[in-house]
């Protein structure tokens, strides 16, 4: 347990004692969840994947390089209170990677999965986009709160979605790959299910596919992140780790400060764009005047090693456990 | 007529599942006035799931909140703030209009603090290889923190009082931090701000309460954990820090001048035996902890594995006697015979020097000796069961074997997750089930109440 869980629940906490006497940020999950019985709540129609086509990441005038940045985070209740922080946290990264032109025209999804084997809104996707429209897809983002409670949630259908609806120009035009990162603390399911493809998508696909397939396919056109953050039930969860590892070589992120998700992701695109290395992003975090260094170069420790691509070590990250210093990060 | 609830294994059995059956009250029915909490803190973890799908697994709110029964936190409950918010959270988030409305806390409960949980977590990590299966939540320091320093354990009516609770916090965390070193634990600020907006939004209530709770209709008690867990005469040293007996609700009851055998003694057992985290579990069967899957209980971070063997009549018999017998049985799992065919009961044991045994002695004069406990906990951890007879695949063969084996009638009998997977009263006489006279008190012959 590291310290900034602790900031996490203890603010999290008289948050959520204050949030019960009235107001709230979210305004179309918390207006659907009070208002509506379950069986009713639905995805925003801009986020719903029914019948989806393509989410598309094009180069203009105005955006000659694109670069596809997908960030689908899980909303089930193990998460707890985490996608309402993500919720306020992600709109400052469009702004974080353009301050130090870790990449110049990023174009960013914002994403939610579920667990389609029992929630009513198990994956919702909202477009890429290279200005505030982003901020209203996360605003849009129902905080479902179900999930089944067998440490898998749906991540491979987001997966899937990657893989087979999107379209993205830094890729097909530039043979660069986009970003693609989960932030969630359990397991996908084995297969995307063709019956589930079926539901979420109306798409037929025949017969299921490995995750592992639909992984490689993605694979092919986006860098996959995995970010475990601090405050989600499962945080530390040797299954969870070990799953994700094996998928994810040291794409696997344990990321102890919930607040510094902006700036981890930022970091990982700056590494990944060749544009800094570690040392020089976490110059520049201090620089900017965030605060989120240390647990940003803890989290990225092991990716930031060597210069150029994104190294792969060995090293597996170990259980955290406080420091010594007893050092408190609030 | 009220109802304790009290899980007759390691925990684990379907506490939460019964009690939101017994909340779920036909129409006409007398609906339940409130679930009670009389042992344990936040870690219990009593599994829901809704006809509809929903789940929540109840940690401190009653598990008859999907039926709007509201929770009462006595003065025996250890109370976490912090964990009580993230589930108030999860459960708007189900559906249930303010779930913190619904909630009543004695203002002598004892608050379990970030400086406990810290403080449970660096002793467990110290034990290394030889973990007691804590939950790393601090529960077992809170009960040790109170018995050391009484007039400086914080409670939850301290959290009304910025300038009391400051106190106690700062001792709290002072103390701590002499003992183990420094706490990965917030300031006291950061704690008294989240504790205060906790006694903001909850009802604090005095020692009147509870009494004239039970006046007004039919109340639940639900305990946590399991028998063979409890701090007396579970396993040591393979416990938890808490009464998991009827004591507590007795207890209760008896200040409310409730007279004795005014509730319903229910146990709950499964139909196999399963125990999460390290200790004794004789019946113990890795082909077993495989095919039988856990929906909501994986591998726990502080706890360790979850562990499954065959149902183990000794075990429980021995928890009946301790626990001073009950009226009656909920049994669930029901539907895993049928599709797992191996199942069995577990009747006797060879323990190591091969001697047969077929019954845990009680320790009828000297209870809560725990040196006796231990011994107890060495033989039965290089005992081995003898085989497992299996009743066969019908559930009214296991509900005869078990009715036999425990000596006590099966009352609820469960098939699944929800609460339409459950039959109350057994055989469709749900009607007279639910209105057992006091005086039909069925409990096992062989006990002679342990220490009462």
């Amino acid at each position: 347990m590291g310290s900034g869980n602790w900031s996490t629940t203890v603010y999290g906490a008289a948050e959520d004692y204050r949030a019960a006497s009235g107001t709230s940020a979210f305004d179309y999950s918390d207006r659907l969840t009070a208002s509506a019985p379950r069986h009713t709540w639905a995805a925003h129609p801009s986020l719903d994947p029914k019948g989806l086509t393509v989410r598309e990441s094009r180069d203009s005038d105005e955006h000659p390089t694109s670069l596809a940045l997908s960030v689908v985070f899980d909303v089930t209740g193990s998460m707890r209170t985490v996608p309402r922080v993500l919720q306020t946290k992600l709109p400052e990264l469009f702004g974080l990677l353009l301050r130090k032109g870790y990449t110049e025209h990023p174009q960013i999804l914002f994403g939610a999965v579920g667990d389609a084997t029992c929630d009513r809104v198990p994956l919702q996707l909202g477009q890429f986009e290279s200005d505030n429209r982003m901020d209203d897809d996360l605003g849009n983002i129902l905080l479902e709160g179900g999930g089944g409670g067998q440490l898998t949630e749906s991540y491979e259908l987001a997966l899937y979605a990657m893989a087979r609806h999107t379209s993205i120009d830094c890729h097909e035009r530039r043979g660069r790959r986009g970003y693609l990162f989960l932030i969630g603390d359990e397991m996908p399911y084995g297969k995307v299910k063709a019956r589930e493809v079926r539901e979420v998508f109306g798409d037929e696909i025949g017969e299921d596919i490995p995750t592992a397939a639909i992984l490689a396919e993605v694979q092919r056109t986006f860098d996959v992140y995995f970010i475990v953050p601090a405050g989600a039930a499962h945080v530390g969860n040797a299954d969870v780790l070990g799953t994700w590892r094996k998928l994810l070589g040291q794409n696997v992120i344990e990321l102890d400060d919930l607040g510094a998700v902006c700036e981890t992701i930022a970091l990982t695109v700056g590494l990944g764009e060749e544009a800094i290395d570690l040392a020089s992003g976490l110059d520049d975090l201090a620089d900017i005047g965030s605060d989120a260094g240390a647990a940003v170069g803890k989290a990225l420790a092991t990716l930031g090693q060597g210069s150029g691509t994104v190294a792969r070590s060995s090293a597996p990250l170990l259980d955290d456990v406080p420091g010594a210093s007893g050092t408190i990060r609030l | 007529m009220h109802t304790i609830v009290v899980d007759l294994g390691y925990g684990d059995a379907g506490k939460g599942t019964v009690v939101d059956r017994l909340c779920a009250r036909p129409p006409g029915a007398e609906p339940v006035t409130a679930v009670v909490r009389f042992n344990g803190g936040a870690q219990a973890a009593h599994n829901v799931v809704t006809a509809d799908g929903r789940h929540h697994t109840f940690a401190q709110f009653g598990s008859g909140t999907f039926s709007g029964v509201a929770t009462h936190l006595s003065r025996l409950m250890l109370v976490d703030p912090l964990a009580l918010a993230a589930e108030a959270r999860h459960l708007a988030g189900l559906g249930v209009p303010a779930p913190l409305a619904l909630l009543t806390v004695d203002r002598r409960a004892l608050l379990t603090t970030p400086y406990h949980a810290a403080a449970n977590q660096a002793r467990e990590r110290a034990r290394g290889t030889a973990r007691h299966g804590s939950c790393g939540m601090g529960i077992g320091e809170t009960a040790a923190y109170a018995l050391a320093h009484p007039a400086d354990a914080p409670t939850a009516g301290d959290a009304a009082s910025r300038t009391e609770l400051r106190r106690k916090l700062t001792l709290l965390r002072d103390r701590l931090t002499d003992e183990l070193g420094p706490l990965g634990a917030p300031p006291v600020d950061a704690c008294l701000d989240a504790f205060a907006a906790f006694a903001g939004q909850v009802t604090l209530v005095d020692e009147r309460y509870l009494p004239r709770l039970l006046r007004r209709g039919p109340v639940v008690f639900e305990g946590a954990q399991g028998v063979l867990l409890d701090e007396w005469y579970g396993f040591h040293p393979y416990t938890t820090w808490s009464t998991t007996t009827f004591e507590g609700a007795e207890t209760l009851l008896a200040e409310a001048d409730r007279p004795h055998g005014a509730a319903l003694r229910l146990g709950v057992v499964r139909t196999y035996t399963t125990r999460h985290g390290p200790g004794p579990l004789v019946t113990e069967d890795p082909a077993l902890t495989a095919s039988l899957p856990e929906p909501h209980n994986g591998h726990g971070r502080w706890q360790g594995a979850f562990r499954a063997g065959h149902f183990d009549a000794p075990a429980h018999r021995y928890a009946v006697e301790v626990c001073g017998g009950v009226d009656g049985l909920a049994v669930t799992h029901l539907d895993a015979p049928s599709r797992h065919s191996g199942l069995g009961i577990v009747r006797g044991y060879h323990t190591a020097d091969g001697g047969p045994m077929s019954r845990i002695p009680a320790a009828a004069d000297a209870p809560g000796d725990l040196d006796r406990q231990q011994r107890l906990t060495d033989v039965l951890l290089t005992a081995r069961p003898d085989a497992a007879q299996s009743p066969g695949r019908d559930p009214h063969t296991w509900t005869e074997a078990l009715t036999e084996a425990l000596s006590a009638p099966v009352l609820m009998e469960s098939y699944g997750p929800t609460t339409a997977d459950k039959v109350y009263g057994g055989g469709g006489s749900r009607a007279a089930a639910e209105l057992i006279p006091p005086g039909s008190r069925n409990r096992c012959p062989e006990t002679s109440p342990a220490g009462r």
